[in-house]
């Protein structure tokens, strides 16, 4: 199985693109937690880009984001791109969360998330394009624990 | 699916919260609007009941936060209890909770919240003036 779909910059359609996305999941038979790894992954990832995304530096025609979504086996795939400036959110310094609970910034939260959802995460800038390729495993029934 | 916020009546300085549904970037603000009107300095414990919470992501975690800095100055908790397993595990990676503010029950919260009022009572009297 492998799609993609594309959605303009708004945080309202982020919330549409992961009812496609839970849609086809369950349709494939994944597993209800694996669909929250996804839709958690793709939130954080469309959140940080319309919040933080430079729309001076996105072109008309590449305001979208785009997800594509693999399944093969017992691997799920999903690729994240974006036009912008370059920012690879791999590289972003992990939050401080041995702060004291009250004074602890509060950023960075989300992509530390995602990093720790995916099995396998790997960035590359191609052209305009920030593309992040996340993988993770679709436990099979037997070891479904 | 939205997030359904339902507030129990006030009790003794302590107030719960159910949730139901998904709390993210598109319910956060409905939950700091509801729980905004709460967080006066008579209130000492916020019982959060995420029984019926099924999804949270990092927006989520920052109401959470933003209750307990809320009530942090004078004294007061957020307590949470029964989160289902995508939750404790989403508050788990990013440390969100210390383990001493999550229940598995809401009558094991409300024992602890006894204790702490029963203490509290106590240090009152001792240093009354």
């Amino acid at each position: 199985m492998q799609m993609r779909l594309f959605i303009p910059r708004e945080h309202a359609r982020v919330d549409d693109l992961n009812a496609s996305l839970e849609a086809v999941l369950a349709n494939n038979g994944v597993s209800r937690a694996i669909q929250c790894d996804v839709r958690l992954i793709v939130e954080e990832l469309a959140s940080n880009a319309i919040e933080h995304g430079d729309p001076t530096r996105v072109g008309a025609e590449e305001h979208e984001l785009c997800v594509d979504i693999g399944i093969r086996e017992h691997l799920l795939t999903l690729e994240f791109r974006e036009s912008g400036a370059a920012f690879n959110p791999l590289d972003q310094p992990p939050p401080d969360l041995d702060a004291d609970i009250l004074d602890r910034p509060t950023g960075g939260l989300g992509l530390h998330l995602v990093r720790q959802v995916a099995e396998e995460a790997a960035y590359q800038r191609i052209g305009n394009y920030n593309v992040l390729r996340l993988t993770l495993r679709i436990p099979t029934e037997e070891s479904d624990a | 699916m939205s997030l359904s916020i339902d507030i129990h009546p006030t009790g003794k300085g302590s107030q719960r919260v159910t949730l139901a549904g998904r709390l993210d970037t598109h319910t956060y603000e409905d939950l700091d609007e509801a729980l905004a009107p709460l967080m006066t300095r008579q209130l000492h414990s916020l019982v959060l009941d995420l029984s019926g919470l099924e999804y949270i992501s990092s927006a989520g975690i920052r109401s959470i936060f933003k209750a307990r800095k809320a009530l942090a100055p004078h004294g007061g908790k957020v307590l949470l209890v029964n989160p289902q397993p995508q939750i404790q595990k989403v508050l788990d990676m990013v440390k969100a909770v210390p383990l001493n503010e999550i229940f598995s029950s809401t009558a094991e919260a409300d024992a602890y919240l006894d204790v702490m009022q029963r203490k509290v009572l106590r240090a009152g009297e001792e240093d009354d003036d």
